[in-house]
């Protein structure tokens, strides 16, 4: 008699995680093929406008970058906060707090004789930086989930958004409309020509080189690293862990602002309200699907930019949105559910006992 | 002249009434949350509970039979959170939001033929001679039958949880499922029993927008209260009485922000709807404060943490 | 057990029959290929909503459907939940991308995207809802609903008792702010001594706010609701009360049965077929499209069972003078809250004052944000 068992595998090689990764994409895109097929469309021609708009055309090439340009800084910004098991899921108000800050630089600072884009980073950064700072001090002192803190931040940082965008720096040539005035042009990001690809992908670029370096080339990213994986081993080792859950969410919360920044000064030109489509929240899937890996993070981002940018040519095709989000879905539980099934060994055994008394069934 | 003392009554009703479908959603998520699992994609069952119990009722013309019908679907989605969290050990943080994704999806793309449409609801019930009293009748006792459910299941969920031997078992694989499975707690077993009781109350949620408060279908109408829901969850320490008081917080500081529009005031709107997350986190850091000092507080330790069996050997 | 398996399987068959039609009629476009008349162009639609808000966007997608109708071969497309940030740029030129020979965006946040695809694109007519910017491919169109619901308004005033009537207001924009004073004006053209309370939402799609709103409103004493979100909830929680309700957009009778008055409802396919026609026959010019009730693009539902006829007469005889020119809503003398002068007597307010307009006027309780 045998008996199918699963065993849980232990460590696991780069090699296995990429094989994993790749495996549950194909997984994914047969899901999404069976969903679309059952739901009477042309998966095959959806699949083509998918990934070839984003990926076969220069225009939507450089439309995908721009997409995940903000995309790799949030996700880094969730994946440094989630490798010390700091669940920030607040990037979208830290972004938001960037990018208000940046508008104030770029509108509202007299004219310090140097190019305003500069400025309005430093500023995003600061203020996300401050932004995720409160509950990784609250999280440190009094033991408050951040989680929640962070939550809650998001819809108070969106808030003071719209306020600011309906009150005090409505713009005085929007005709009361809700948005602030354009910046001026030093306060933009150079583009690459005829498109609108920006430095912004250099900053992010250089961002997860640099978060790589932190966290495997130094000391202190090896408390992290150590703290994230056992707390308890961490303090036994005489690390500073609060004070290292502090800092890893200021780094988190200045990722978040930079890309906010990045955002307004590379792209919008002015303050918008409600102008993110949740990128703080698809970085968290970003960061996931990168394995919290910094270097991971600008690929996985791009192969989000194809999903999102891809998504609204299945709509010009004529598949609602709806039927998007539920495709967006189930690749995204595809993925989920090879991730986890390649987690486990399955081994046939031979079983002593009686088959009839365990109730298994056999083959 | 303005009549103070009944718009103060029609505040509370307004906080009761906005604040059930969170408090539903934040019960069922509690007890999970006890259960060492969190479902963040709550918001998107609530959608797909509020689309199901409107089509039931549409097409049974039973609001009941649709409440049940909205609850079962829901209970479906906890119960696919359960076997990627549960049985498959997948991230809950991620699965969670695919779930959101996947029910914000599935509403709107089968929703798009209720649009515009009308269904029978679920009308008020004034509770006899209660309902008379002036001010308090009108403020607490002219809800609809889920307002006074969902204030019911409070005691009742705290009776479970701390008095029955199935909500001790909760407490236990949700603070230490090794513990647990030594003692012949079957850990798989009871998380999953909490992942489709999440759901079946996320579901009842969303009916609750869909048949009782709004009673009509439209895409993305749960606007965000499914993340109040976890707030409100976290913001309760895991305590049911403390999810009520904290659920209708919200309730009566966004009816507030309205009410005080309507007598003139002249604070920014934005700025006045940020009070219930500001209340929240200050509340929050209140409760920290003193759960530090008096160690009160029940986060499930193993929150967020799956459970494997054969760890052990 | 059994039972919740049987409800589940049962409405899995509700809904599939429900919606089993959805699918399979985006298969059978360009069926008419062998139609003599046949239009061979596309046009694109980008909304920031989703269709089924049952308001704002889904007025437009009916007249989306109605071009389909009306101009059989030709393709429409649309792309709906657009953010008003980086993304509009890039499905607009998607669109254009696509062959779209004509771009509608629906929403105001759309500007600088719209100009910049435009740009880009400019063999591509883009027209652009509710702006003022425009360029030599890009025109802006938007309808005079202030005239409907200034109409609404005076129905409101003819029929409120408490001399209070509630406004449950979207965002603090100067479209609603317009639509506000011209309801208010209407209104106290009936009733000069009533009062109209704002509440904004700050959000244009929110069923639960929305509905809390128009209770808080019900709560200060108003006796007649006017909606100008997207949904119909307040006009349910006014019948609820057995409290006069108006609405916005679209035809929400159904939600108030006895107690609806009327709605300032659109029909975008009118204007939308005019566009397309002057595209296809080359006489498109870059201009602001802003067509008033004579129309047809913005009219007023049929009358509740409730109204009674002098109001209804009332409302079709300064109808009717609207229609013909010989009154506009923003006619002077028009007295800002505080009690200044914002137009003089003797004059009608130019399109620019009413693009811009950031003030309430005498009558309107509520506040435009600073």
């Amino acid at each position: 008699m045998r008996r199918l068992i699963f065993h849980r595998r232990h460590g696991r090689s780069a090699l296995h995680d990429s094989l994993t990764i790749a495996g549950s994409i194909g997984v994914a895109l047969l899901a999404g093929y069976l969903f679309l097929e059952a739901s009477g469309i042309d998966a095959a021609g959806a699949y083509r406008a998918l990934l070839v708009d984003p990926l076969g055309t220069s225009y939507g090439f450089f439309e995908t970058l721009v997409k995940a340009i903000p995309l790799i800084l949030t996700g880094l910004a969730v994946a440094v906060a989630f490798r010390m098991r700091l669940w920030n899921i607040g990037a979208e108000g830290q972004l938001y707090a960037g990018a208000l800050a940046a508008t104030y630089v770029a509108l509202f600072t007299p004219d310090f004789g140097l190019p305003r884009a500069p400025l309005m980073l430093v500023a995003a950064c600061a203020a996300g930086a401050v932004w995720a700072a409160v509950p990784g001090v609250l999280r440190a002192t009094l033991g408050v989930s951040e989680i929640l803190v962070t939550l809650m931040g998001n819809y108070v940082a969106i808030l003071v958004a719209d306020h600011l965008c309906y009150g005090p720096w409505k713009g005085k040539t929007t005709f009361g409309f809700p948005m602030s005035d354009r910046f001026p042009d030093d306060a933009a990001l150079p583009a690459f020509a005829g498109t609108r690809l920006h430095v912004g992908l250099f900053v992010g670029v250089l961002c997860s080189l640099a978060l790589w370096a932190l966290l495997w080339r130094t000391k202190w990213g090896f408390q992290v690293r150590v703290a994230g994986s056992n707390v308890r081993a961490a303090e036994y080792a005489g690390y500073r862990v609060k004070r290292d859950a502090v800092v890893v969410m200021i780094l988190s919360g200045t990722l978040a602002g930079m890309a906010g920044g990045v955002e307004l000064s590379g792209v919008l030109h002015r303050l918008q309200p409600r102008f993110s489509p949740g990128y703080g929240y698809t970085a968290i899937l970003v960061a996931w699907l990168a394995r919290l890996h910094p270097l991971a993070v600008p690929l996985v981002a791009f192969l989000f930019g194809v999903l999102l940018t891809g998504g609204e040519q299945l709509q010009v095709m004529g598949i609602s949105s709806s039927l998007v989000d539920v495709l967006q879905g189930l690749i995204l539980l595809s993925v989920l559910a090879a991730d986890a099934a390649a987690n486990w060994r399955m081994a046939w055994v031979v079983h002593q006992g009686s088959a009839l008394s365990e109730g298994v069934v056999h083959d | 002249m303005i009549d103070l003392m009944g718009m103060g009554a029609g505040l509370v009703a307004a906080g009761m009434q906005g604040g059930t479908a969170v408090l539903l959603a934040a019960l069922g998520e509690l007890v999970l949350e006890r259960s060492g699992v969190l479902n963040l994609g709550i918001e998107g069952i609530m959608l797909v509970g509020a689309l199901t119990g409107f089509a039931a009722s549409h097409a049974t013309g039973n609001p009941a039979l649709a409440l049940g019908a909205a609850a079962c679907a829901g209970m479906l989605m906890g119960l696919l959170h359960g076997v990627f969290t549960v049985m498959l050990g997948a991230s809950q943080v991620v699965a969670g939001l695919a779930l959101m994704i996947l029910g914000t999806g599935i509403s709107g793309f089968f929703g798009q033929c209720f649009i515009g449409q009308t269904a029978p609801g679920i009308a008020p019930v004034a509770v006899p001679l209660l309902a008379d009293i002036p001010l308090v009748g009108p403020a607490l006792f002219r809800h609809d039958p889920l307002v006074y459910a969902a204030v019911l299941l409070v005691p009742v969920i705290r009776y479970f949880l701390m008095r029955t031997t199935w909500g001790l078992a909760v407490r236990a694989v949700g603070e230490n499922p090794e513990a647990a499975d030594v003692q012949g707690v079957p850990v798989i077993r009871v998380r999953m029993l909490a992942t489709a009781f999440a759901g079946f109350m996320a579901g009842l949620a969303g009916a609750h927008l869909s048949l009782a408060y709004n009673r009509m279908w439209i895409e993305r109408m749960v606007a965000g209260r499914g993340w109040i829901a976890l707030a409100v969850v976290i913001f309760s320490l895991w305590r049911p009485g403390r999810a009520l008081i904290g659920a209708y917080l919200f309730g009566v500081v966004g009816a507030a922000s309205f009410r005080m529009q309507a007598l003139g005031s002249r604070v920014s709107a934005p700025l006045l709807q940020t009070l219930p997350y500001v209340t929240t986190i200050v509340a929050l850091v209140l409760i920290a404060w003193r759960a530090r000092l008096h160690r009160d507080a029940d986060t499930p330790a193993a929150l967020t943490i799956p459970f494997r069996r054969e760890e052990r050997s | 057990m059994l039972l919740t398996r049987m409800t589940v399987v049962l409405l899995s068959v509700v809904l599939l029959s429900a919606c089993g039609d959805q699918a399979s009629h985006k298969e059978d476009k360009g069926d008419e290929a062998g139609n003599p008349t046949k239009v061979d162009r596309k046009v694109g639609f980008i909304y920031v909503g989703p269709i089924g808000d049952a308001g704002w966007t889904f007025a437009h997608d009916q007249g989306r459907k109605a071009l389909e109708s009306r101009f059989p071969g030709l393709q429409t497309m649309c792309v709906e939940n657009v953010k008003e940030g980086a993304d509009a740029e890039r499905v607009l030129s998607k669109l254009a991308q696509e062959g779209c020979t004509l771009v509608f965006a629906t929403s105001f946040g759309y500007m600088d995207a719209v100009l910049a695809a435009a740009e880009r694109f400019p063999a591509t007519v883009f027209m652009h809802a509710t702006g003022f910017k425009r360029a030599a491919n890009v025109g802006t169109y938007f309808g005079r609903a202030y005239q409907t619901i200034c109409l609404a308004g005076l129905a409101g005033g003819a029929l409120t008792t408490s001399g209070k009537i509630g406004y449950v207001a979207p965002v603090p924009i100067p479209e609603v702010i317009r639509h506000v004073n011209a309801f208010t004006l209407g209104a106290r053209e009936a009733n000069p001594s009533c009062t109209v309370h704002v509440v904004w939402t700050n959000a244009w799609y929110d069923p639960a706010a929305e509905k809390d709103a128009a209770r808080s409103l019900m709560d200060a004493g108003c006796d007649v609701i006017m909606s100008e979100g997207d949904s119909p909830a307040p006009i349910q929680a006014a019948e609820e009360r057995g409290i006069f309700a108006i609405g916005y957009n679209s035809d929400s009778r159904a939600f108030a049965p006895t107690k609806y008055v009327t709605a300032a409802i659109w029909d975008w396919g009118v204007l939308y077929s005019r566009i397309v026609e002057e595209v296809l026959a080359g006489v498109w010019k870059s201009e602001d499209y802003w067509w008033g009730m004579e129309t047809g693009l913005t009219t007023l539902a049929d009358w509740g069972p409730a109204v009674p006829e002098d109001v209804r007469q009332l409302v079709a005889s300064r109808q009717q003078d609207i229609v013909d020119g010989r009154f506009d809503v923003f006619d002077g003398p028009v007295f800002r809250q505080d009690g200044t002068r914002a137009i003089p007597a003797d004059t009608r307010a130019t399109d620019v004052e009413l693009l811009g307009m950031t003030y309430f006027v005498q009558g309107v309780v509520g506040t435009v944000p600073k």
